[in-house]
């Protein structure tokens, strides 16, 4: 019977101090938004709140819509990321990202948005893709 | 020498005698289907005898009829996109493609389609391709009674089975389906008809819509996938007579319905689902006719679904029914059966005289504190539900069934 209290008084020291952002488990999580499973592991965003609540998405236009349906103010931000297209399933944050828009990307809910941390790497696709390159701000606007 | 003399003597031998069918094969005929195709003219038939063939990536660019005889084996040897079509008119069939290149940048498919119109693909096998069909701009297509098979070691290195990109009116009937990304997927594809399709133990979904307007699909069976069938931002799409199966997991549907409008959900079958349909954002679809059974929900209706209509549904042996994250009853239900119906019927009419309230009081508790689950089936949930069924609070009020009736609907 300690043993079961015990084991409880973990759980809940354990479960009431998470936070910060987690991995996106590609094939596993699913967008918070459109529900979609998240597979393609060259896009996909994750906003972490403030208070660490972690909500994953699988494309730039999941974020903007969702943080518009959350109603989030930037004081209510902690983390803003987004796959790096030219490194899979590692997240940046959007402010240190380049991103293109053009209609040769194929990306889950059709945003046609890459994101890059390596702006040779972007310049190299630019060049192959055309289209427009945006920062995050463009990024937003373009979905608002 | 002695091939080039062969092939100049069967060219001249097509030429003369049989302007338009083209031989390739050991036992006879050219030895390459890239040399075939290339000397073809238009309209020009190709059959391929069996044998192994590793010719890269053939291209074809003209309209042409491809014919397998004896399912000829064409490899990709894991590097190549096999047949890439840029000619209307062009028929597949009878062939089976192996081991297609696969990349995770590019769309690399066994059969890649670009304006590729009236485009027919028939009774082929797909052994390991990475995407199996990949259309993109073409429009008027068949896809028939091919068999795919993907594998892969990480699961998200996988294509798509079929794959449809900005293309109208296509047919897709008759295929199998299995261990894919999605089974079937349409983006911005508009007039589909997909019937008669096994799709089962793709990663993510059977069959997905994406802003794919006026479709119709039916007769398919779905099991074992991510989710059955996911429809997307597209409205008037007419599902019916499918069955879902054993679609298990904490983010599985047999049925996943997001931003549609104008559909209707008739005669289709969910078995043993972890929920039956789940609906967001859906208005003015009907769901009739359909069979519920062994599903831990059948119906998870949520917010900003109006205007739906549930008539003459059979729910039985679902853990929850019905569960919804709203309070505004904007959904009609009616002349259902439900086998949680305990009320009574004086009048003889064949339907219960007091109405049922599908939303069971502890879905609505898990829907906002999922880990509550563990309470299900306690003593104190059962008081709880009785509580609420006298006097309802949190359970929502317009959320009925005015017409429960007594006896299960005839859905045969």
């Amino acid at each position: 019977m300690k043993n079961i209290l015990f084991l409880l008084f973990v759980s809940l020291v354990f479960s009431s101090c998470s936070g910060g952002p987690e991995p996106i488990r590609f094939g596993h999580d699913s967008c918070d938004r459109c529900k979609m499973v998240i597979m393609d592991p060259k896009f996909g965003a994750e906003i972490v709140t403030a208070k660490g609540k972690v909500y994953k998405l699988d494309d730039v236009n999941c974020m903007v819509g969702y943080m518009r349906g959350l109603k989030l103010e930037s004081k209510d931000i902690g983390h803003l990321l987004i796959v790096d297209f030219g490194n899979p399933e590692s997240l940046i944050n959007v402010e240190d990202a380049y991103f293109i828009h053009s209609d040769k990307i194929r990306s889950p809910m059709a945003s046609e948005i890459a994101a890059f941390s390596d702006k040779a790497l972007m310049e190299k696709y630019y060049a192959e893709w055309g289209g427009e390159i945006l920062d995050w701000k463009g990024v937003k606007k373009l979905f608002e | 020498m002695k091939l080039l003399l062969v092939s100049i003597f069967y060219l001249v031998l097509i030429q003369t005698a049989f302007s338009d069918q083209i031989m390739v094969g050991a036992s006879g005929g050219l030895s390459s289907i890239r040399w075939a195709v290339e000397d073809a003219m238009p309209g020009d038939t190709i059959f391929v005898q069996s044998g192994v063939y590793k010719e890269e990536n053939v291209i074809i660019n003209k309209p042409l009829t491809l014919i397998g005889i004896n399912k000829p084996v064409l490899d990709g040897q894991g590097k190549w996109e096999i047949f890439t079509v840029s000619a209307p008119n062009v028929t597949i069939e009878g062939f089976l493609f192996k081991d297609s290149g696969k990349s995770s940048i590019a769309d690399v498919a066994a059969i890649k389609g670009l304006d590729a119109h009236k485009i027919v693909i028939r009774n082929n096998v797909f052994d390991n391709t990475f995407f199996g069909i990949h259309l993109s701009n073409s429009d008027s297509t068949r896809i028939e009674d091919n068999r795919l098979t993907s594998k892969a070691e990480h699961e998200y290195q996988l294509g798509n089975g079929i794959h449809l990109w900005k293309c109208k009116t296509t047919i897709i009937t008759g295929n199998t389906i299995s261990g894919h990304r999605d089974g079937i997927y349409y983006e911005f594809v508009i007039n589909s008809i997909t019937r008669n399709n096994v799709s089962n133990g793709n990663r993510r979904y059977g069959l997905h819509f994406m802003f794919s307007h006026d479709a119709e699909y039916s007769e398919n069976y779905f099991s074992d996938n991510g989710a059955g069938v996911a429809v997307m931002y597209t409205h008037s799409v007419k599902m019916f007579n499918n069955t879902f199966e054993h679609n298990w997991g904490s983010s599985a549907y047999g049925m996943l319905l997001k931003d549609i409008r104008d559909s209707e959900v008739l005669n289709n079958i969910f078995f043993g689902n972890t929920s039956g349909i789940f609906v967001e954002g859906v208005s003015r679809t009907v769901f009739d006719r359909n069979l519920f059974e062994s599903n831990g929900y059948a119906i998870k209706l949520m917010g900003s679904s109006y205007d739906n209509i549930f008539k003459n549904n059979n729910f039985i042996a679902n853990t929850f029914d019905v569960t919804t994250n709203s309070n505004l009853g904007l959904n009609k239900f009616e002349r259902n059966y439900w086998d949680k119906y305990s009320g009574y019927d004086l009048n003889k009419d064949g339907t219960g005289d007091i109405p049922f309230y599908p939303v069971n009081l502890f879905s609505v508790i898990i829907e906002r504190i999922p880990p509550a689950i563990i309470l299900w089936r306690s003593f104190l949930v059962f008081l709880l539900d009785r509580a609420e069924k006298v006097i309802p609070a949190i359970t929502p009020e317009n959320l009925k069934d005015d017409y429960p009736l007594m006896k299960s609907n005839d859905l045969s």
